[in-house]
This record gives structure tokens, C-alpha cells and sequence, in this order.
């Protein structure tokens, strides 16, 4: 006979998997999230608007780059995070999964509309024009409508917010695999529409001076979608659970938290 | 009779008895279609160089006022729950209402598409490759919508979701659709577009009946 041993993964996975503990958990890692990504924010900031080098073709405008490619890099990175919870909410039913896409769409939604908003900004003096159909932002304009349907299919659904999830959930998992598609047929087809267009790093290799910037900014997004998606999440899960045990206990614990 | 061929069936007689909806997607396209000259003005050069464009872009809108049709009636009078019900595969049942949506909307759009090529001064040459491209690309039309119209079939008025949900899906089939038809109006091959058309037509065949499937239990929950 041998004894059942606990992996420490699974033990995690089902740790996270209820919502009691999740809230817990998450609860400890708010503050430092928070901190990080303040902290890594403004030393990122300052290294990219004042300390780097200008560009010798771009001049200092070159250095929206520090708000723009970050911000570009998260409207995937987000959706990427989405389809996989979405996986998991269909095929598992987890109601942690449910909670942190739906609590990513928004999220996701906004950075890619900084993404696209910075670079429009950024190519009226570079291009000369507020829009290029070029593939890169024809591809991001087509991530923010499918964010978008997926928050509207969430809300057509209110009456039953798990139903609403999960057919969230396959919206984002059918657009995930889309995603690809989408991406290089816009490519394909801008390639054959415009010749092509101007590469924007071009030959040129960034610089170490220029990269670290870009980087810390990289980190900083990150940690601050860990801190606004644990935070909705769970206040997420205090709705959709509203009615169970656990939830009027932490309510009822805050309460006496902020009286004493 | 075997269960696909026999739902086929069903549908095609349900929708022949309703005949509106045949005809009225067909309408609505040639309507559309009069516009372009009036807003444009009336010139063969310009309204040939947006043809390609036009007809496929009407092909897709024209589709999209039928898709939420592939399931909605057989929710409201309860068909869609036998098909869970049943032994036979769902995913299957999706394929065969599927094929009868397009046999019913997609088909005559193919066959009338001359019609609007003629409208909008299309070069004769490249008709061929016009109907061929809307043959393949027409079933993903019915194909991709199947997957909003199983998510949205239990919504009172699930139409425009369903065109928000499904619109960016179909950009690749208007881009490679559009441009097999764009390279043959130039004179050169549209091999390429029609293949790589060809290529997403297999993958919604195979893979889509599943998302609608999945999608069809979701909503029965």
C-alpha cells in the first residue's frame, strides 16, 4: 500500500478553483501587485521619456513607443489569458475562469484601444496620416470588435451570469483560434493591397538604452493587469456568489474590520 | 431515411413554404446595389473598380439577415432539444441545418451574383471566378453563423449581437473572396485566394459543427 500523495499543483489548482480560497489568496497579493506595477511604472517612465536617447530619425516622438507597444503587447497577451480561461470554463465549468475572463475583457478592451488610439497619435507625424490600413492596426482594430462581442454577449445573457460566461467563454475561445487567421489574411492582404509599408524599426537594432525602458514598461502592465483583474475578479465573484455563506461572512468581516 | 438527409429535408420544405425568405435576402442586395450608382455617380470605371468589393461585401450583409434563422424557429417550437435529445450526433444535425440554410440563402445568392456583376460593369471575364469564389465562401458564411445563431437563438432580439459576433470572424473569407475576384478583373490567376479561400471553407466544415454544437447545450442549460 502506498500512502496518496498530494501533488502540490493539483492542491493549488483546486485551491484557486473555489471561490472562498481564490478571494483569500488573491487578497494577499493585491497590495504588492499594486506597488509593483506603481513602482515599475514610474521608473519605466521616467528611463523612457527622460533618460533615453532620442531617435535620430524620430526624434522624441518616437517615444509614445514606451505607452503604445506595451499597451499593444497586453491587448494580446489579455486575450490570450481569456481564450485560455475560456478553455477551462467550458470544458472544467471552473467558476474562477469564468471570473478572471470576464473580468480580463475589459481590460484587454481598453489596452488595445490605447494601443490603437497612441498609434494613431504616432503616425500623424510619422505617416502623415491618423490611419494606415496596415496590418498590424487593421488586425488590432478586429481584437477590440471581438472583445467587444464578447462583452455584449455576457450582457445579452444577464438574467443567468454563468450561462452568460460560458457562452462568453466559447466566443473567446472560436475567436482565439480566429485570431490567427484573421492576423495573416489581414497581412496577405495588405501586403498585396499597399507594397510595403514602411517597417518602422526598420533595419536600425534598438539599443540597450532605448530596450530597458520598453521592458520595465512590459512588467509594469503586466503587474498592473494582475492588480485591476484580481480586483474585479473578485468583486465579480462577491455578485455571482452573493447568496452563498462565504460572501456574507467577508461582507459581514469588513464591516467589523472598518468599525473597529 | 438517414437522420441528415432527413432533417435536410425538413428544412428545405420548411423553407420553401416560406418563401420570403428566399427572396428577400436576393431584394435587399439589389436594392443595396442601386444605391452604389447614385451615391457614386453613374461611371462604368469607378463602379467596375469597387465591384469585386460591392458584391461580396452584399453577399455577406445579405447572409447576415438570414443567419439567426438557422436556429431560432427550432428553438421557439422546441426542435433544437430533440436534436440534444436524440442518439444522433449533434454536431451532425448542426451539419445538415447548416447545409440546408445555405442550400436555401447561399445558393441563390451565388446564382444571382451575375446579375449584380452586370449592374455594376464587372469585366464578363471574371464571372466564373465571381460564382466560384461566393461558392465556397458563401457555406462559411452559413458555417461561421451557425455558431451566433446557436448563441443567440434563445435572445428575443439576438440579430444585431449576432452580426457583432460574427462580422470580424468572416474578415479573412471577404478578404481572400474580394481579391480572388479583384486578381481575375486585372487578368491574372486567382488560384491562390481560392485556395487559401478553399482552406478556411475545410476548416469551418470540420471544426465549427462542435463550437455550434457546444454552443447549442450551452444555451439549453
Amino acid at each position: 500500500m502506498h500512502k496518496q500523495r498530494t501533488n502540490a499543483i493539483v492542491t493549488l489548482y483546486h485551491k484557486l478553483g473555489s471561490p472562498p480560497s481564490f478571494y483569500r489568496i488573491s487578497g494577499y497579493f493585491l497590495k504588492w501587485l499594486l506597488l509593483l506595477s506603481i513602482g515599475l511604472l514610474i521608473w519605466g517612465l521616467y528611463e523612457g521619456l527622460v533618460l533615453a536617447p532620442a531617435d535620430y530619425q524620430q526624434g522624441d516622438s518616437f517615444r509614445i513607443i514606451y505607452v503604445h507597444v506595451p499597451a499593444a503587447w497586453m491587448s494580446m497577451f489579455v486575450y490570450g489569458i481569456m481564450g485560455l480561461c475560456g478553455i477551462i470554463a467550458i470544458i472544467w465549468r471552473m467558476k474562477v475562469a469564468e471570473a478572471v475572463m470576464m473580468a480580463s475583457a475589459p481590460i484587454g478592451a481598453w489596452f488595445t484601444v490605447i494601443a490603437l488610439v497612441t498609434g494613431s497619435l504616432w503616425g500623424k507625424p510619422m505617416w502623415g496620416t491618423w490611419w494606415e490600413w496596415d496590418a498590424r492596426m487593421t488586425s488590432e482594430l478586429i481584437l477590440l470588435f471581438l472583445y467587444i462581442g464578447i462583452m455584449a454577449t455576457y450582457s445579452a445573457f444577464s438574467e443567468d451570469s454563468r450561462k452568460a460566461a460560458r457562452m462568453a467563454a466559447l466566443i473567446a475561445v472560436v475567436g482565439i483560434f480566429n485570431v490567427v487567421i484573421i492576423h495573416f489574411s489581414v497581412k496577405w492582404w495588405s501586403s498585396i493591397h499597399q507594397g510595403t509599408t514602411v517597417s518602422l524599426m526598420g533595419e536600425s537594432h534598438i539599443t540597450w538604452d532605448m530596450l530597458r525602458p520598453l521592458l520595465i514598461m512590459a512588467f509594469a502592465t503586466k503587474f498592473y493587469y494582475g492588480y485591476s483583474m484580481l480586483k474585479r475578479a473578485r468583486i465579480y465573484l462577491l455578485e455571482t456568489e452573493s447568496h452563498k455563506r462565504w460572501v456574507q461572512d467577508t461582507v459581514n468581516e469588513s464591516n467589523n474590520g472598518d468599525k473597529s | 431515411m438517414n437522420p441528415f438527409l432527413a432533417l435536410v429535408k425538413r428544412d428545405l420544405t420548411l423553407g420553401l413554404r416560406r418563401k420570403s425568405q428566399i427572396y428577400q435576402p436576393l431584394v435587399f442586395q439589389l436594392l443595396v446595389v442601386t444605391m452604389f450608382p447614385l451615391g457614386l455617380g453613374s461611371g462604368a470605371k469607378t463602379l467596375a473598380l469597387i465591384a469585386p468589393a460591392v458584391i461580396w461585401i452584399l453577399a455577406l450583409l445579405a447572409s447576415l439577415l438570414t443567419l439567426d434563422q438557422i436556429f431560432k424557429n427550432d428553438y421557439d417550437d422546441g426542435s433544437v432539444e430533440s436534436y440534444v435529445l436524440t442518439s444522433y450526433p449533434l454536431p451532425l444535425s448542426v451539419m445538415a441545418k447548416v447545409l440546408a440554410h445555405w442550400l436555401l440563402t447561399g445558393l441563390p445568392l451565388v446564382l444571382f451574383s451575375p446579375i449584380i456583376a452586370v449592374l455594376l460593369h464587372l469585366p464578363s471575364s471574371s464571372y466564373g471566378v465571381l460564382m466560384l469564389s461566393l461558392l465556397i465562401g458563401t457555406p462559411i458564411f452559413s458555417f461561421m453563423g451557425s455558431i451566433g445563431s446557436a448563441l443567440t437563438m434563445s435572445l428575443k432580439h439576438g440579430g444585431l449581437l449576432l452580426t457583432i459576433l460574427v462580422m470580424p470572424l468572416l474578415t479573412p473569407v471577404l478578404i481572400f473572396g474580394a481579391s480572388a475576384v479583384v486578381e481575375s478583373s486585372l487578368g491574372n490567376s486567382a488560384t491562390q485566394p481560392l485556395l487559401l479561400l478553399s482552406g478556411l471553407l475545410v476548416l469551418s466544415f470540420t471544426l465549427v459543427p462542435f463550437a455550434s454544437a457546444a454552443a447549442i447545450k450551452i444555451n439549453l442549460e
